[in-house]
């Protein structure tokens, strides 16, 4: 081992295990430390473990591109002669690319956090929640093998949990932490179903090295009805994870969360997984060739009906939630062609733009104490001005104007979509539908927010603040994310300039055919133009007043439906057949049962008090009965 | 071997231990019951040591001695309760002494 590779594996850990140490001590420490010093602790941390990730980024690029994975090893946690499994972590470009995108914007929504939660009275419970959400999430991306990777996989759903249900004292978000909860189980049943067959088949969980996974991914693809089965378990606990049509339902509902949160869910951390998760696998996915198209086909369903209930959501956070849906929706049709940098492009330029665009309406909903319905706003362009060009940057980044961030990210999926055959038109047919949705979305929310006049409720509550758009905690993560939304995309431009796929390639290389740089330009050119043009929609319908919007279709509103879809296939029949089990097992079998063995214990009880008579005489004749009877037997049964 | 043959010893053993048991059944004076009780052990010993010496080991002398052993301490016992019984003028009646029942 060279003397970075020990400086990187250091970093690898000091960037794993910050966060950890400050959720240790924000909870030992109790009342003992100041609410205060929980949000800088938290903070700190993060930050902490954003330098360790730019001290292994700067390590890594030392090495010559084929040298550029580094493993280090803790101890064994499963240690049979059949079976080795080590507390691993893994630093190559991939890993590095997630350790950065989650530490530092993780790092920005904890510090606005600080400003967001002001006056909350848990802010401790939060802060250690916040940080063990990033902690959870670094322990997923760093993983070196199947197992630690599920048990990241894992602490980001109890974490999501955790922060979603914050508010326990609001039902709504309590039911929406649990909606989590269980959706995220489903996928992590289906995903440990998977490596089950893994380790009865290749007999390892590790993704490198001579006996790895991802070395067997070939002679696993003899097996035809092996490998599917597998891809599809991965591919479930990516759909739940990354809320992926079906398993979307609870991500909408996430919203109860603070924003905060949402911020952190959509952008750093959590629906992010699921994409690296493919990207990571991509070798088993590559061998179940049906799976993996399925996976893009999936990308294309969520990212047009999302985009579409995106439209008609009044929520201001929902249209978001919506909008994070969709855009996974992208990466996922990306990963599924086999466009892993063009994927994975988009996640980090939509990481910076989507939590620059939560946090932007973090504020509002902050300047507004709690309003979150859009038709109660409006005007606000005037009274805050900073937070109308950050929400602008957001939107015209989510709706891929250049040169912003979300362009050339958007053009690099659309434009490996356009090289394939008569599946990949379709896809990318899908993928310029969207193009319309997200501008008209982004820039509905935009016009209603900002546009127009101030409504009445809007500026009564302005008054009340003398700056509205927050302290300075708040402010400065915002521009940061502005900033990084406008250059974030300057990573890579088609034709001219490729440093990040070339980065990402030694892990992933892309499988999609290269596009030609003129149909490129075309391309993005026809992408502009319908971006523009649903900007221009989203003007003529929504900057005079909301009133004169068109009625929203039922089948929207309804959110096409799935909720109560699930609600009539899961949720009643579960509740008709645990009531069934009560009357007809519980209340006959089980609790009368009880009855029966009480009286049944009395009954015996004074039949054996009978034999106490308490005459010694007597007891020695039993006995000796006792002893005769069995000699007896002993007798006859020999 | 030394002696009769064992079947006699059995039989010896057997008609102790009989007439020992007899005697805790049916006689009602605590002091009697101990007697028996050491007839009975008595009956036990006697076969065990007859097996050892038709088998040449010595377990059953080992058991034998850790049944006098039991049977001391059951004496010591069993006197202590007919002395405490005959200080406070209790009628020496096993028969009697069921208030623990109650």
């Amino acid at each position: 081992m060279s003397a970075s590779s020990h400086v990187i594996a250091a970093a690898a850990w000091v960037c794993l295990l910050a966060p950890l140490a400050a959720v240790l001590a924000i909870a030992l420490g109790g009342n003992r430390m100041p609410r205060r010093a929980a949000g800088y602790l938290a903070t700190s941390s993060t930050l902490i473990a954003f330098a360790a990730a730019v001290t292994a980024l700067l390590a890594t690029l030392g090495h010559t591109a084929g040298n550029r994975r580094t493993i280090t090893t803790a101890f064994g946690l499963i240690e049979t002669h059949t079976l080795q499994i080590k507390l691993n972590l893994l630093v190559d470009p991939l890993a590095l690319v997630m350790m950065l995108v989650v530490s530092g914007v993780g790092t920005l929504i904890v510090a606005y956090s600080i400003g967001y939660m002001k006056g909350e009275d848990e802010k401790r419970r939060y802060f250690a929640y916040m940080a063990f959400f990033v902690f959870s999430m670094l322990l997923l991306v760093e993983a070196a093998n199947f197992f630690v990777l599920l048990v990241g996989w894992g602490l980001v759903g109890l974490s999501s949990y955790l922060l979603i249900g914050f508010w326990h004292e609001r039902p709504s978000a309590v039911a929406a932490a649990k909606k989590a909860f269980i959706i995220n189980a489903v996928g992590d049943a289906a995903m440990a179903l998977a490596l089950f067959l893994l380790v009865q088949h290749a007999g390892t969980l590790d993704f490198y090295g001579a006996g790895g996974v991802f070395k067997q991914a070939v002679s696993l693809g003899g097996n035809t009805w092996l490998i599917n089965i597998v891809a599809a378990g991965l591919l479930v606990g990516a759909l739940a994870k990354s809320a992926q049509i079906p398993l979307h339902t609870w991500l909408p509902d996430a919203m109860e969360g603070p924003t905060p949160v949402s911020a952190l869910i959509h952008a750093a951390t959590m629906v992010t997984a699921g994409v690296y998760l493919i990207v990571r696998a991509h070798p088993l996915f590559e061998q179940a060739v049906h799976v993996q198209q399925t996976a893009a086909g999936i990308g294309a369903v969520t990212l047009l009906a999302a985009g579409a209930i995106a439209l008609v959501q009044t929520d201001i956070k929902r249209v978001i939630a919506y909008s994070t849906m969709s855009q996974i929706g992208y990466m996922f049709l990306a990963a599924g062609i086999g466009a892993y940098s063009a994927a994975m492009f988009h996640l980090v330029t939509h990481a910076f733009f989507k939590a620059l665009l939560f946090l932007a309406a973090g504020v509002v909903i902050h300047a507004l104490d709690g309003e979150q319905d859009m038709r109660k706003m409006g005007g606000l362009r005037k009274k805050m001005p900073r937070t109308f060009i950050a929400m602008l940057i957001g939107a015209g980044a989510l709706a891929g104007l250049p040169p912003l961030a979300g362009f050339f990210s958007k053009d690099a999926i659309l434009a490996t979509a356009d090289s394939g055959g008569v599946y990949d038109k379709m896809l990318l047919t899908a993928g310029i539908v969207g193009v319309l949705l997200t501008a008209l979305y982004s820039f509905r929310l935009v016009f209603l927010v900002f546009g127009g006049e101030q409504s009445e409720s809007a500026r009564k509550q302005l008054a009340k603040h003398r700056g509205p758009e927050g302290p300075r905690w708040m402010t400065v993560p915002v521009a940061v994310l502005a900033v990084l939304a406008v250059v974030g995309g300057w990573l890579e431009i088609a034709g001219l300039w490729h440093p990040f796929s070339r980065f990402l390639a030694v892990v992933a290389p892309s499988i999609a055919a290269e596009p030609g740089a003129t149909r490129e330009w075309l391309l993005s050119a026809v992408s502009l133009g319908i971006a523009l043009g649903g900007i221009w929609i989203a003007w003529s319908i929504y900057s005079a007043r909301t009133q004169q919007a068109p009625k929203a279709p039922r089948a929207l509103v309804e959110k096409l439906y799935f909720d109560r879809a699930y609600d009539l296939l899961f949720y009643r029949p579960a509740v008709w057949l645990a009531d069934r089990l009560e009357s007809w097992f519980e209340r006959p079998l089980i609790e009368r049962s009880g009855e029966e063995m009480a009286s049944g214990t009395v009954i015996g009880g004074r039949f054996a008090a009978a034999i106490q008579n308490g005459l010694a005489r007597s007891y020695v004749l039993l006995v000796a009965a006792g002893v005769s009877v069995i000699v007896l037997l002993f007798l006859v049964l020999r | 071997m030394l002696g009769p043959a064992i079947a006699w010893y059995l039989v010896v053993g057997s008609a102790i231990f009989a007439i020992g048991a007899a005697g805790v059944m049916l006689r009602r004076n605590p002091l009697i019951m101990l007697l028996s009780l050491e007839l009975m052990l008595n009956g036990a010993n006697l076969v065990l040591i007859a097996f050892a010496r038709l088998h040449n080991s010595p377990g059953g002398q080992v058991f034998a001695l850790a049944v006098m052993a039991v049977a001391a301490a059951e004496v010591v016992v069993g006197l202590g309760l007919v002395v405490a019984m005959a200080r406070r003028k209790i009628e020496i009646d096993v028969d009697l002494l069921s208030r623990l029942r109650k």
